[in-house]
């Protein structure tokens, strides 16, 4: 953990976003829709990485965060007309509470009991949307004709694409900083951080904070993007495991690993929907998750670096 | 002669155990105490009533007069009380800089955020606990038990504690590095730090303390200088057993 910057390090990035924004003149419109669902996915990942991957929390209940930011931008923006420049800063607010729900039970508990909890907070979710309010929330069927911000794959692609990039930077310069150590020592060793003198609860509430509102954000976004928003898709457990696979795989308390996981994940899928059209898509990436995972648990981004070393030689 | 740190029928039960059984004792300012008693005679479970990760059934901590019981371990550590842990357990991805970093900080989210990390004050604690230049980029996995222990010294010191519970700084030392930590521990007091240490190795703990403290099974037995505790029937009888 070093704190001068690593020029090589910010090559490779400015390499990584340079491809990504070139990326409209080579592929089809329908690739280009996978990239969209890819850069939401490393936004997702970067958010759980953020609440979860740095403090040790591990979260199951993601969808639940966003769904309270897709939610809230939808019905405001759907039933009340409110214009999508206010609808979506109340979505990311409204989220940030959802945030403090969430903290809640970390107060208390932690490991699987917390897991647990967090996933009660989704399926709870999932059967309240469905049941309370459904002049609202469109019960069952969600909602549909949600006022979409761009036209186009090339347009929305840039959205997504500069979504990511303007979170991940914050999200990096944030770890930089002594905030950002003392949150992944939370995950090392919560009591030695406590026995430093410093108050872990509002660290963990902070990164909670950071968390949600990011989930808020890229869940508000991603129903402008969609127009729809259903339950059923949301508040689901594959997605809740595409997140948390997407953040493992690419190397978790990283910026750029949930990124490189994000997109490997929704290629992965992509390319293998043709030959296994149904849920056992999920069955083969879970095996190649556990294989990477045996093999290099620091996930994809320690490979890239162990390969990247191989070639040019310098840190392994 | 004053306190700086008072102890008043304290009480800790775990279940049906009574790990803390109604202790009471006192540590002058800029005293060097030893804590001993056999296994399980309940030292640790003393440290982490005064850091306040125990909460005690009953009973008074007092530091520089004020009480201590209800504060968070933050906040104990914020008033100039300070532990190290039997069994180190460092953070393990961060270096070992890193590692003692964690100490220095301020305890506030901006200040977090926009006050650069402070290197030369890390390297400087890191110096003065004999831990080398080479050693402060390496991972805490890397170090031999001497040099963790050092670095959990490291790491409290940089809490600035005018108070340390040190407990079996010795375990698992070679004889040098007790050395070495003996140096250190005897530089510090002259620096003025006050503390309470807990040792099985009772000859390197010797030369180093004022004044003993016997416990057993959670109660108080006895106290005076090492060898009026040492020559104690009661502590031979809870020691060697005759
Ligand atoms: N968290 C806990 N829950 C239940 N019992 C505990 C807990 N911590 C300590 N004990 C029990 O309290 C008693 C005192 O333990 P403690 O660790 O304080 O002893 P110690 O004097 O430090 O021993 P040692 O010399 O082996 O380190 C022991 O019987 C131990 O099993
Ligand atoms: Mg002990």
């Amino acid at each position: 953990m070093t704190s001068t910057i690593n020029w090589r390090h910010l090559l490779l990035w400015a390499v990584f976003l340079g491809g990504l924004a070139l990326m409209p003149q080579f592929v089809t419109r329908g690739t280009l829709r996978t990239f969209i669902f890819a850069n939401y996915l490393a936004i997702f990942a970067m958010s759980w990485d953020v609440l979860s991957g740095r403090t040790g929390y591990v979260s199951f209940g993601h969808p639940f965060l966003i769904g309270i930011g897709a939610y809230t931008s939808a019905i405001l923006s759907y039933r009340f007309h409110v214009p999508v420049g206010w609808s979506i800063p109340i979505a990311v607010a409204t989220t940030m509470i959802g945030g403090t729900l969430f903290f809640l039970p970390a107060l208390r508990i932690r490991g699987s009991y917390f897991a647990l909890v967090t996933l009660a907070f989704m399926e709870l979710m999932y059967q309240l949307v469905q049941v309370i309010r459904p002049d609202l929330t469109g019960g069952t069927r969600g909602i549909s004709g949600v006022q979409t911000l761009l036209r186009g794959a090339v347009n929305n692609y840039y959205l997504s694409l500069g979504l990511m990039g303007v979170i991940a930077i914050l999200l990096w310069s944030m770890m930089r900083t002594r905030l950002g150590t003392a949150l992944s020592a939370i995950g090392m060793n919560e009591e030695a951080v406590e026995g430093s003198g410093l108050n872990t609860t509002k660290l963990k509430l902070f990164a909670f904070m950071v968390g949600a509102a990011v989930a808020g954000i890229g869940g508000a976004f991603y129903v402008h993007y969609l127009g729809s928003i259903a339950p059923r898709a949301l508040f689901d457990v594959n997605f809740l495991f595409t997140i948390i696979v997407a953040a493992l795989l690419g190397g978790a308390s990283t910026i750029i690993g949930p990124m490189l996981g994000a997109f490997f994940l929704t290629f992965l899928l992509e390319y293998l929907r043709p030959l296994l059209p149904g849920a056992e898509r999920y069955f083969i990436y879970g095996l190649i998750a556990l294989l990477l995972y045996m093999y290099e648990p620091r996930g994809l981004y320690e490979l890239f670096h162990r390969g990247r070393a191989r070639i040019f030689g310098g840190r392994a | 002669m004053t306190f700086i740190l008072e102890l008043e029928h304290v009480v800790k039960r775990f279940g049906g155990l009574v790990a803390t059984n109604d202790m009471t004792f006192a540590v002058y300012k800029g005293e060097s105490l030893g804590l001993i008693g056999p296994n399980g005679a309940g030292k640790t479970t003393i440290f982490s009533l005064i850091m306040g990760e125990h909460k005690v059934d009953s009973g008074s901590i007092r530091l520089h007069g004020e009480e201590l019981t209800g504060l968070p371990t933050h906040k104990r550590i914020r008033r100039g009380i300070a532990r190290t842990y039997q069994v180190p357990r460092p953070f393990a991805d961060m270096d070992v800089l890193a590692n003692i970093e964690v100490g220095l900080m301020p305890d506030s989210l901006i200040e977090m955020l926009v006050s650069p990390f402070d290197h030369a004050e890390g390297r400087a604690i890191a110096r003065s606990v004999g831990l080398a230049e080479a050693d402060l980029h390496r991972d805490p996995a890397e170090l031999s038990m001497g040099d963790l222990r050092k670095l959990e010294l490291a790491r409290t010191l940089a809490t600035r504690p005018e108070v340390m519970l040190l407990d079996e700084v010795f375990a698992g030392l070679t004889s040098g590095e007790i050395a070495q930590i003996s140096g250190l521990l005897k530089e510090k007091r002259q620096d003025g730090l006050t503390y309470v240490i807990v040792s099985h190795d009772l000859r390197s703990l010797e030369p180093l303390i004022d004044r003993a403290i016997a416990m057993t099974q959670g109660t108080f037995v006895c106290a005076g200088s090492y060898q009026e505790v040492m020559n104690d029937k009661a502590v031979r009888m809870a020691y060697l057993g005759h």
